[in-house]
């Protein structure tokens, strides 16, 4: 439709009808300025602001970005999380994939749409209830290991290692990865799989030569959310993780709660956006790259 | 002298780059039913639009009563819909989708009511008043449609395509309703359709566009029997187009050789042609007459049978000339079965000089 | 597709093991909620409500109670109202600048929220406005009204696109059209906006623990807790919270799909 209202009328008319068209557009416009660009921006320029007898003023000095990037800890902090969103993410890429191959090529439509909106529901859950009740399940008394001890097994150490992190993650992105693998799979034309397996190609090929470069864009969208998700979680690192060494998210808590260090937070969550940023720059062009050969 | 109901003078609309209707003009009288008909694309959706006041002209003025609508919007013309789509309200019962547009008019409960139900009587459909749009029969719904247009007394109805989704056997019904309903309430409808069926079997006049033009103004017979050019000829259908350069020229009658042969054509109203010239005349499908031996006057064009198509007791056989373009000829089946057309190597198409009709080079 | 049964049984085995996974945490709570245990284990204590008592006596969870409530319906309300204005916009009109329209208004969920909190954080006490339940709410809505956005665009791009002008053809004015039709017609979207963004606002936790300074909602109450020690309050607080949610969201879901099955 084009930008005209259908009747392009008389002056009042036509001053009548943009006044309709503003009270629609304009609300949106002025409150994510002010309340999310207007922040985002603030905080970039925070992270230049000094901070004198604990109290913030507004200042352009390099001082925080030279004191947070010049020191060990931060780098370790930023490679651990790295490390940490991108083990998680090749983890729960992988433990999706055959939940989403089912749901998408062998159950029926009803199935897969109750199953979707059973993956809905933990976005309603307490993010922060469901690690709890993880850390009294991993716990080294806790119920896996009670369990495995009536096997002679045990007790394993889950919590404060980086696979109770890893856990804490999943049980952020898991169902939607899930949900996203699948619509990314269930859009596949099925004749081409079937095309596939009729010329003989045996199930893994398949999956490698047909599916997977056919459902590509779906997978890095899940992958990219999957890592911002991780990447800026300071739960899981936390609770699960044991919070030593601190990831940045956790970096970022501490540094608020403990003090008026807000610049230096900023420091980090600059850092932690250009990163994502970067992230998910390369995913989309990875994402929607023309095949090469 | 009384202003016509509807005049479009040298109307454009452009959408951007793209010009959908391009210097229309033409007038509608009260109490006609006009059919713009088209293939899609042709700019005959805008044109109504543009009368309903829901696109505006680009260009030149639209006029109703004499009064320039321009500026007048949707919502404050007596101009209503019925939508291609039917745009019934899915969350309003059949009566209240009626109502609508008493409702907006400022009609108090109590007489909206009233004749929302009068209306939904008249069109057979009370019984269903307090029904859920969505369980209404595509007809019924149609019905809704008509009242919920009608209900506000206008003196003018638009219809866009109402009757594509339908079936056929209920297109035929439903086009009887509308033109009873149109003799009875002596309101001018203007009726936009891409088939010529429905345009011929319910119009006064028809105005057919090509391109955001108008290619012809006429009655059904006007524009079947004379086309005013090619597209129209081509458009209708049943024609065969016959193309050559003018070898003789006079003020009446031209002579155009062509591959097929040498004809005389009766020029009828068109200006007198330059030799060499090309030029075109149309011989109807139905006019046209076969034969298994030459005819010894008039002009004739040798030909093979190729297929036949039977249409109840109408047949239509498709004929190849020697150089190769196709003709048609239509006539009655037992027409036909008189003759022995299997047996016979060349079959000649003839017509009677008076139904060749000129066209002119385009 | 080449039916291999023992491949389709291990899918399906497998997916269970999915789905336990991502409902033990879920049931567990529920099932700690009721134990007896301080730190629970298996074998499992004896049946108790002594945490929903606790919880049902501590004034400051009925008070957080009352600001979360507070938080996430003016929280719906603002963001319903703002996507659909937006939702709107973008289905009916196209301007110059729309793909930045719609980046500034789609874009909020992909920055994490600690980053959203610390700015926020910052930028309402430049403003002024920090510490208060007016913060969480704004902060909230920011976060929420693309998910309102969605849904509702979502319902129109279903609309009949002559509905609105029909509307208009009948004598309506812009405003009574979208009084009279484009409101009416989105009305299940519109519900179910109002729920899925209320549940949103009563779980998030990040932003309203650093904006909100006294003002806890029940989440911060949850983190404040975990912080301290093994507490199965917890358990009884968020298994509350889920009842909540669950509710609203079943309640969006179920007008959705009402909706659908009339129109079919």
């Amino acid at each position: 439709m084009s930008d005209s209202t259908p009747a392009k009328a008389a002056s009042s008319a036509a001053r009548q009808s943009s006044v309709f068209k503003l009270t629609f557009r304009l609300p949106i416009i002025i409150w994510q300025s002010l309340f999310f660009i207007g922040p985002l921006c603030f905080m970039v320029a925070m992270s230049f602001f000094i901070v004198r007898n604990y109290r913030m003023q507004e200042d352009f000095v390099m001082k925080n970005w030279l004191k947070m990037l010049g020191r060990d800890y931060f780098w370790d902090s930023y490679f651990l999380t790295w490390g940490l969103a991108g083990i998680g993410t090749v983890v729960t890429m992988l433990v999706a994939f055959p939940a989403a191959y089912t749901l998408a090529f062998k159950v029926s439509e009803t199935v897969r749409r109750w199953a979707i909106f059973m993956l809905i529901i933990p976005f309603f859950t307490s993010y922060l209830v469901r690690i709890f009740s993880w850390y009294v399940i991993l716990a080294e008394s806790g119920v896996i290991n009670a369990g495995l001890s009536y096997l002679g097994l045990g007790p394993f150490v889950m919590l404060n290692t980086k696979f109770g992190t890893v856990v804490g993650y999943m049980t952020l992105t898991l169902p939607l990865v899930i949900i996203l693998q699948t619509f990314a799979l269930a859009n596949i034309d099925k004749s081409l799989v079937e095309a596939a397996f009729n010329l003989g190609c045996r199930p893994f090929r398949t999956i490698y030569r047909v599916i997977l470069p056919m459902a590509r864009t779906g997978l890095i969208i899940a992958a990219v959310f999957c890592f911002i998700l991780s990447f800026g979680d300071f739960v899981s690192p936390y609770y699960l993780g044991g919070s030593k060494p601190p990831t940045l998210p956790i970096l970022i808590v501490d540094t608020v709660k403990s003090g008026q260090q807000w610049p230096r937070a900023a420091v980090v969550a600059v850092v932690m956006m250009v990163t994502l940023f970067v992230v998910a720059f390369a995913g989309i062009m990875a994402a929607y790259r023309r095949r090469v050969g | 002298m009384v202003a016509p109901l509807v005049e479009f003078r040298s109307v454009v609309k452009r959408f951007d780059d793209f010009v959908a209707v391009e210097r229309v003009n033409f007038t509608i009288e009260a109490g006609e039913f006009v059919a713009i008909m088209g293939p899609s694309g042709c700019g005959k959706t805008t044109t109504l639009r543009m009368l309903a006041g829901l696109e505006a002209p680009s260009e030149g003025e639209v006029l109703m009563e004499g009064r320039v609508m321009n500026d007048v919007p949707a919502h404050e013309r007596d101009t209503p819909l019925v939508w291609q789509s039917l745009a019934l309200f899915p969350f309003l019962n059949a009566r209240e989708n009626v109502e609508f547009g008493l409702q907006m008019r400022g009609v108090e409960a109590a007489e909206r009511r009233r004749r929302a139900l009068e209306w939904l009587d008249r069109m057979e459909i009370a019984e269903f008043a307090e029904r859920d749009i969505a369980s209404l029969s595509g007809g019924q719904k149609q019905r809704v449609a008509l009242a919920r247009s009608l209900v506000i007394e206008p003196r003018i109805l638009l219809l866009d395509e109402p009757l594509s989704a339908l079936d056929a056997n209920l297109v035929i019904r439903m086009q009887s309703v509308l033109t009873k309903l149109q003799r009875e309430l002596g309101i001018t409808f203007v009726y936009v359709t891409h088939s010529q069926s429905e345009a011929f079997a319910m119009a006064d006049r028809v105005v057919i566009m090509s391109r955001g033009h108008i290619a012809q103004i006429g009655s059904p017979k006007d524009i079947y029997r004379a086309p005013a050019n090619r597209f129209v000829a081509e458009f209708v259908g049943r024609n065969n187009i016959i193309t050559g350069t003018v070898s003789k020229a006079t003020a009446k009658a031209v002579t155009i050789d062509g591959s097929l042969g040498s004809f005389t054509v009766d020029l009828g109203q068109h200006e007198k042609p330059q030799k060499g010239d090309t030029a075109r005349f149309v011989v109807a499908a139905d006019l046209a007459q076969i034969s298994t031996a030459k005819p010894r006057r008039g002009s004739a064009i040798a030909c093979s049978l190729i297929s036949e198509e039977f249409i109840g007791s109408v047949v239509t056989l498709f004929l190849e000339a020697e150089d190769g373009s196709e003709l048609k000829v239509q006539l009655q089946e037992r027409e036909l079965s008189k003759m022995d057309l299997k047996s016979a190597a060349t079959i000649y198409l003839s017509w009677a000089s008076d139904q060749a009709h000129y066209i002119g080079a385009d | 597709m080449s039916d291999n049964r023992p491949l389709r049984w291990f899918l399906y085995g497998y997916l269970a093991l999915v789905f336990t996974f991502v409902f033990a945490p879920i049931l567990f709570s529920v099932i700690f909620s009721f134990n007896s245990d301080r730190f629970p284990t298996i074998p499992l204590g004896s049946f108790t409500l002594k945490w929903y008592q606790t919880v049902w006596n501590d004034p400051d969870v009925w008070e957080a109670a009352r600001t979360s409530l507070t938080v996430s319906l003016s929280t719906a309300t603002i963001a319903t109202l703002l996507g659909f204005a937006t939702a709107y916009t973008d289905y009916r009109y196209s301007f110059r600048l729309k793909p930045i329209y719609l980046g500034l208004v789609l874009l909020p969920p992909t920055i994490p929220l600690i980053i959203m909190a610390l700015a926020m954080l910052a930028w309402f006490a430049k403003l002024g406005i920090s510490g208060q339940v007016m913060s969480i709410i704004i902060a909230h809505s920011v976060l929420t009204a693309p998910f309102a956005m969605a849904i509702i665009r979502l319902r129109l791009s279903q609309m009949d696109p002559s509905l609105e002008s029909a509307a208009w053809n009948l004598g309506a004015s812009q405003w009574s059209a979208l009084r009279r039709v484009i409101v009416p017609f989105c009305r299940p979207a519109i519900i179910s906006s109002f729920c899925l963004t209320a549940a949103v606002s009563f779980d998030e936790f990040a932003i309203s623990w650093f904006v909100a300074g006294l003002n806890k909602t029940i989440p911060v109450i949850i983190l404040e807790i975990v912080t301290g020690n093994i507490d199965p309050q917890v358990n009884a607080i968020g298994s509350f919270v889920f009842l909540v949610s669950m509710t609203l969201v079943i309640i969006a879901q179920v007008v959705l799909m009402t909706r659908r099955k009339k129109e079919v």
